[in-house]
């Protein structure tokens, strides 16, 4: 037992976490970015989750290796959050209102087209978290539902609800930063 | 199609996530509906907007080495942050690693005062678990799978665990199980179930028993929470809870038994 403790610094275990892990980093990162909002403290999150999920490895038995490292940095930056800045507050959800009503009234796809890259970025940053991860994951690092399904651990038909809401909700805050530039 | 169904689905049909004959259904409607078609068009722009490179944040170069080098060293240096020591992690490092729940247990804000009187790898793993047990609750992240049901409940950890946890509901005695997620303890993944008794959770902490455990069974009370210990068909089982020692010694007799 002692013997196997002592690992050369790249076993094949190790070689196949890099092989398998290594090259979802960009994505890992850039999930962990828009949820924890900064940048030390993303690659802390991504830095945690990778070791949690080479702990988790042996755990691992095929799907998706991207889908299966998102879910960990998801977690891993849900529980920083609520660890460092107290819980990042839920939206409230009320599924009783119809996606229509929280769309803002005549935002034009021409104004959409031209709106300043920086007001898109604010509006996105302003966004709930939960509807903030699957617009990332889905718009940003073309994620499929299913994909999207797995790594934040819901159903199917929430993943498009939460995308649809989530995508009005957005259209809201980018409209409201477009009037007040006016 | 309702205007509002299309609203819902039209961005389904932008992903190419709809079945044909269900696509069709939609841009039928679209067509045919100036407000919903108006509404496509713009989601459509917002969708190429965020899909704009510029949104997508750069990984800094060093993260990759630091994570590659934080890996193959798994020592409390390697890491800037939290390192979870080896479950074969030799005798001398766990020892070491075991100040980590009063590390954790500082940045939850939680004053958790090791107490004199008790002493040795007990005690570490009971602070471990009462943190656990408060951060599920803080944290909306009691379940990573609600489900009242224990067929739902135990294939949700297939694939996420190398053991299979004993997944049991006490409904009818009072104490309905309500899900289950996964959880970080003592070094290795675990399953946590939570379970609930009129407004109290409780966390049921399950992992397989290396057999150095000791395992006579206790209960004791930690900052206010009451934990109960115990060994049940080789795995070890934590049970932490805010519930009177009455009560959760009901609930613990129950999981021994079912064990």
């Amino acid at each position: 037992m002692r013997a196997k403790e002592k690992r050369l610094p790249d076993d094949p275990k190790t070689l196949d976490f890099d092989r398998m892990f290594l090259p979802h980093m960009g994505a890992a990162y850039n999930l962990a970015r828009w949820l924890v909002r900064d940048d030390h403290d993303a690659q802390d999150v991504v830095q945690e989750a990778y070791l949690r999920a080479f702990r988790f490895a042996s755990g691992f038995r095929g799907g998706d290796p991207r889908s299966w490292i998102l879910a960990i940095v998801r977690n891993t930056s849900f529980t920083w959050l609520s660890r460092n800045r107290g819980s990042d507050s839920p939206a409230e959800f009320d599924d009783k209102v119809h996606t229509r009503e929280i769309e803002p009234r005549g935002l034009e796809a021409d104004a959409v087209r031209q709106a300043d890259g920086v007001m898109v970025r604010a509006a996105l940053e302003e966004l709930a978290s939960e509807f903030r991860e699957v617009i990332v994951m889905r718009d940003i690092e073309g994620l499929s539902y299913k994909e999207i399904a797995t790594a934040a651990d819901l159903p199917i038909g929430t993943v498009m609800s939460r995308l649809a809401r989530g995508r009005a909700k957005l259209a809201r805050l980018l409209k409201e930063r477009l009037a007040k530039e006016q | 199609m309702t205007c509002d169904d299309a609203r819902v689905l039209m961005h389904a049909l932008l992903d190419d996530e709809l079945d044909l004959t269900k696509a069709l259904e939609v841009q039928r409607h679209i067509e045919g509906c100036p407000e919903c078609a108006r509404a496509f068009d713009m989601f459509a722009a917002m969708r190429s907007r965020l899909k704009d490179e510029a949104l997508r944040f750069e990984v800094p170069s060093t993260l990759e080495e630091n994570i590659s080098r934080a890996i193959r060293a798994r020592t409390p240096e390697a890491s800037r942050s939290t390192v979870y020591p080896s479950r074969r992690a030799s005798l001398s490092q766990r020892a070491a690693l075991f100040a980590l729940p009063a590390a954790l247990a500082a940045t939850l804000a939680l004053v958790i005062v090791p107490r004199a009187l008790k002493s040795g790898a007990g005690q570490d793993l009971a602070n471990e678990v009462v943190a656990s047990h408060v951060r599920s609750l803080m944290a909306s992240h009691l379940m990573d799978v609600v489900s009242t049901d224990k067929h739902t409940v135990k294939p949700w950890f297939n694939g996420k665990l190398d053991f299979s946890p004993p997944v049991n509901d006490f409904a009818k005695d009072g104490f309905p199980l309500v899900g289950g997620r996964l959880d970080y303890i003592d070094g290795r993944p675990v399953a946590a179930l939570v379970y609930q008794h009129g407004r109290h959770v409780i966390n049921v902490f399950i992992w397989p028993s290396s057999g150095d455990t000791t395992s006579e069974e206790r209960i004791e009370t930690e900052h206010g929470y009451n934990v109960e210990q115990m060994i049940v068909d080789e795995m070890n089982c934590w049970v932490v809870s805010d519930l009177n020692p009455v009560e959760l010694g009901k609930f613990a007799a129950l999981i021994r038994q079912k064990g």
